[in-house]
């Protein structure tokens, strides 16, 4: 359900971005997520398409760049990046894990005409 | 042509929720964005907590829901202030929803808010409203496997509340199954186990909120 208020944020930087340049349409979007923003792509991208008609974004490419959850261990300072939500450090066993990335909902850059 | 945005897809909620904080922190509240599947006993919590709390510390309410005031309604029958946000068809409630709730609520007169969320374990983790930290019910009713079906909430809280488990008895449902697959998804997460009904770890509870509270009001003080 958030993903159309979601789509709308993107649609509404892109195309204010866009205008600044000038520009006639837009024709491609680049979105970096952070797989704990719990973004689904394909869900997203049908809301984008939606929001997007009769703007200067109608029938833009959104390209979505899922980036992994990535830690720190704070006892042994090893970095690693985190799957299947397993907050445990590899090295060393420690629990005691700072998140530093997967957080991120990013609109990167566009392309225009 | 390519054009370089970097630009924050949540950055208006983020910067609101920012607002919020600081207006909640000028008023030393301690604020917590309570967060369940619907039917599991947020507003039944709330309403133990206001009546445990009397004479202790001043609880306030913030509740989100699709439709009615059913809830702030069970809440202010306890004398304590309690602002419904009905979100329509929206799905969580965000740090804009929020800030229309504020100014209704004599924040200078309250020690603790709670932001009762729209019951949902997905999106309402994606948002912060300008809590000081997320916490979370899960009911003996909905599954021991939860924490790992719906990992980002999990993730995110503080405190898990484990709720009727005076029903436990009924259900297949085991206590330390929840209690590994939570820690799996955040292992520093605290866990206590309460019944709304019977009273069970109300006590623990209360406890926890307490001593969170003046841990805040140490760190204000220091600040």
């Amino acid at each position: 359900m958030h993903e159309m208020g979601i789509a709308q944020n993107i649609l509404d930087i892109a195309v204010a971005a866009a205008q600044k340049e000038g520009a006639s349409r837009i024709t491609r979007i680049n979105l970096i997520a952070g797989e704990l923003r719990g973004i689904e792509p394909i869900q997203l991208t049908f809301c984008f398409d939606i929001v997007a008609k009769d703007t200067l974004a109608g029938g833009a490419y959104l390209n979505i760049e899922t980036v992994p959850v990535m830690g720190h261990c704070n006892d042994c300072q090893a970095d690693f990046q985190i799957e299947d939500y397993a907050y445990v450090c590899p090295k060393c066993g420690s629990t005691k894990i700072e998140v530093t990335g997967g957080t991120e909902l990013r609109l990167k850059d566009i392309e225009i005409d | 042509m390519k054009i370089n945005v970097m630009q924050d897809v949540l950055q208006a909620n983020d910067k609101i929720a920012e607002d919020n904080r600081r207006i909640f922190q000028k008023n030393n509240n301690l604020v917590l964005n309570l967060m369940s599947s619907p039917g599991s006993g947020k507003t039944c919590l709330l309403e133990r907590t206001a009546a445990l709390l009397q004479g202790k510390l001043r609880l306030g309410v913030i509740v989100g829901d699709c439709e009615t005031t059913r809830d702030a309604d069970r809440i202010s029958k306890y004398n304590i202030p309690a602002i419904q946000l009905t979100t329509g068809t929206a799905c969580h409630l965000d740090a804009n929803m929020v800030s229309y709730a504020l100014p209704h609520l004599k924040l200078e007169e309250l020690d603790i808010v709670v932001v009762e969320n729209v019951g949902n374990l997905v999106c309402p983790a994606g948002f912060i409203v300008g809590e000081d930290y997320k916490i979370m019910i899960l009911s003996v009713t909905e599954g021991d496997e939860k924490p790992l079906k719906y990992p980002m909430m999990f993730n995110q809280s503080k405190l898990l509340l484990i709720n009727k488990i005076d029903l436990v008895q009924y259900t297949n449902f085991s206590l330390e199954e929840a209690r590994a697959n939570a820690h799996k998804v955040n292992p520093e997460m605290d866990i206590i186990e309460i019944s709304c009904t019977t009273g069970a770890g109300l006590d623990q509870w209360i406890k926890w909120l307490t001593d969170h509270y003046w841990q805040k009001l140490k760190g204000a003080a220091h600040a």
